[in-house]
């Protein structure tokens, strides 16, 4: 077995005859920030379905944490601590700025029917603790005037920024970030990569979609390039810059 | 508690409807008025389950005509009852209270059955599943004519609550010409209602509640957020169907008999009509909803009389549905998301 913290191995999913996602091998080691780019269409979505459940994959086998997960439910991969966002940003709409949070960052427990009918001294505490965090996180992200609003009066970005807020209050061990900086004004942006930044120092594996190559260049250690479904290049930065795969999937293809 | 200009004018046009049962019925108004507000409380109390199908947890339920019926069969057939051609008589059974909670924990198992297979399907093909499901459920007991009497229903089984009638409503029922057995159903049913919406209260600002209206919004983020999405939704399920349960137990009651035709689909089409109007995703909203919903349905032919006096006995059936349909519509275009309802929350945008 590898050391790697997530690994897929003949990782194979199809449309009908498009083949959207054909990788032979690839690992994630803990802590890295890794960047995943390629054309539209290059399958890098579909990747982290099949990663985080969302889709089965045809054939080929995913490894986290050294445990085959290839047919395991989302949910139960998010409580390994591995948790995704979407590239079309899933907030609850309805909700507000700060039920989102909480929502999120209740364990299943406290979740429960039951307790929810007793309403226990026990829950009432576990629910203030869980306001006061939820409370530090829209702080943190500037987002904290907007605690009441319902989720679905953001703009695009501050969306953006609530899906990451979610996704990091139970503490995971892996973000998966589906274009964190799309749709997002270049100040915004800022923010968000310097956050980015910070959940990797704090020893956060993260994998990031992204199609902003210079943010990409800038924050990633490793860039892993994936076109027509298959890995074209892995590599630091500098390597990525002048491999010649990359330049030509992206120069032979109409695209950003 | 601040109480809303909507609540106010909920309870204004509540009050008003009421006046007009009044002013549309010189004689026998408040015997009118007994009846209608008991179909309120019953049909109700089904909207309130629904609501916590639909408007917490965002599940299309075209089916809650069939939990309302589970509810009503089991606890019927547990207690002593005749049922079927002859009649014949089942002279034992359970007291009354111990066959309505397992006939309330049946309508929810045969909402935990229905929805172990439908509830993982997209919201539009678990209203077809579910409207399905309702009418395989009415056909069958039609046809299981020795457990449930078939077409020829179950009767004598009323006394079963009425033993509990208290003396107080037969006092208050004589000097007011009501139905005392019809007093004591109302009494039960608005009684069901209080603790049903007390209860519902809880669990809405609960963790449990949040959970619900997260699905209701995104079911993906939900389980990108590590939570079981389908479990959420089938207590949901439970819950809303056997709130239903128990309001087709009252409806049996309010009925001296039981038969299969009070659960075709318009039932829940009434139930629907009654939870939109009142607000979608209210706790409060489907009370009074349905007594404007009942006022409306059963004022209209007293309207239609009073508006076409000339008018022959078809002719004014046509003109009440009419009159049905443009009051409903009338009040929609008003408060499109019901009298209770917030704008913000405005669920008819289904997915
Ligand atoms: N559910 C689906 N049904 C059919 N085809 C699909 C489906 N999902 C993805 N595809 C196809 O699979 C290929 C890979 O799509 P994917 O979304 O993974 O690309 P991507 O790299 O994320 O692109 P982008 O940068 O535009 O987000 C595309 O050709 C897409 O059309
Ligand atoms: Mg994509």
């Amino acid at each position: 077995m590898s050391n790697s913290l997530i690994e897929v191995n003949n990782l194979k999913k199809t449309f009908g005859g498009l083949t959207a996602v054909d990788i032979k091998q690839l690992g994630f080691n803990k802590g890295q920030l890794t960047s995943i780019i390629g054309p539209n269409g290059a399958g890098k979505t579909t990747f982290f379905d099949l990663i985080s459940g969302f889709q089965n994959s045809d054939s080929g086998d995913i490894h986290l944490k050294n445990k085959d997960i290839s047919n395991f439910q989302p949910y139960k991969i998010a409580r390994m601590g591995m948790v995704r966002t979407f590239q079309l940003t899933k907030v609850f709409d309805r909700m507000t700025v700060l039920e989102n949070l909480l929502f999120s960052g209740s364990e299943i427990s406290n979740d429960s029917l039951f307790k929810s009918v007793i309403k226990s001294k026990s829950q009432k505490k576990y629910e203030e603790n869980l306001k006061d965090k939820a409370k530090n996180i829209m702080e943190d992200l500037n987002i904290l005037h907007m605690a009441d609003s319902y989720a679905r009066e953001l703009s695009g970005g501050q969306k953006k920024l609530l899906e990451l807020a979610r996704s990091i209050i139970n503490e995971p061990e892996i973000l998966l970030l589906d274009e964190p900086l799309a749709g997002v004004n270049p100040k915004l942006a800022e923010e968000i990569l310097s956050l980015i930044k910070k959940l990797s120092n704090e020893g956060i594996t993260i994998l990031m979609v992204e199609h902003n190559i210079e943010a990409v260049m800038k924050i990633s250690e490793r860039i892993v390039v994936l076109a027509e479904g298959s890995l074209i290049a892995d590599g630091n930065p500098n390597e990525i810059r002048t491999d010649r795969n990359v330049i030509e999937a992206y120069l032979g293809k109409d695209n950003d | 508690m601040k109480i809303s200009n909507k609540f106010l004018f909920a309870v204004f046009l509540t009050g008003f409807s009421i006046y007009l049962v009044f002013a549309l019925n010189p004689e026998g108004a408040s015997r009118i008025l007994l009846n209608l507000l008991t179909f309120a409380g019953i049909y109700g109390l089904s909207a309130i389950g629904l609501n916590v199908h639909f408007g917490w947890t965002g599940l299309l339920n075209f089916g809650h005509a069939s939990f309302m019926g589970v509810g009503a069969y089991v606890t019927l057939i547990l207690m002593p009852h005749a049922a079927g051609r002859e009649g014949e008589i089942t002279s034992t059974g359970l007291p009354f209270i111990v066959a309505l909670i397992i006939g309330i924990l049946s309508a929810a198992l045969f909402g935990l059955l229905l929805g172990l297979p439908a509830i993982r399907l997209r919201g539009d093909y678990l209203a077809i599943v579910t409207i399905a499901a309702a009418e395989i459920f009415r056909l069958l007991v039609r046809d299981l004519e020795s457990i449930t009497g078939g077409v020829y229903g179950i009767i004598n089984y009323t006394e079963n609550l009425q033993q509990y009638r208290p003396n107080f409503i037969n006092n208050f029922s004589e000097s007011l010409g009501f139905s005392p057995s019809q007093a004591w159903v109302c009494l039960v049913a608005w009684v069901s209602i209080l603790f049903t919406v007390l209860f519902l209260k809880r669990l809405n600002n609960s963790p449990w509640g949040r959970a619900l209206r997260a699905v209701r919004e995104d079911e993906d983020a939900v389980r990108a957020m590590g939570k079981n999405a389908v479990w959420l939704k089938l207590q949901s399920f439970m819950l809303g169907a056997g709130i239903a349960g128990l309001s087709g137990v009252l409806l049996a009651f309010n009925y001296g008999s039981l038969e299969t035709t009070v659960f075709v689909p318009l039932l829940t089409f009434y139930v629907w009509a009654i939870m939109i109007l009142g607000g979608v995703g209210t706790i409060t909203g489907p009370i009074f909803g349905s007594i404007i919903f009942w006022v409306i349905i059963s004022e209209t032919d007293r309207l239609a009389f009073i508006l076409f006096e000339n008018a022959n006995g078809q002719q004014l059936a046509g003109v009440r549905f009419l009159l049905v349909g443009l009051l409903i519509m009338a009040l929609m275009i008003f408060r499109p998301s019901g009298l209770l309802g917030k704008k913000e929350e405005l669920l008819l945008d289904v997915k």
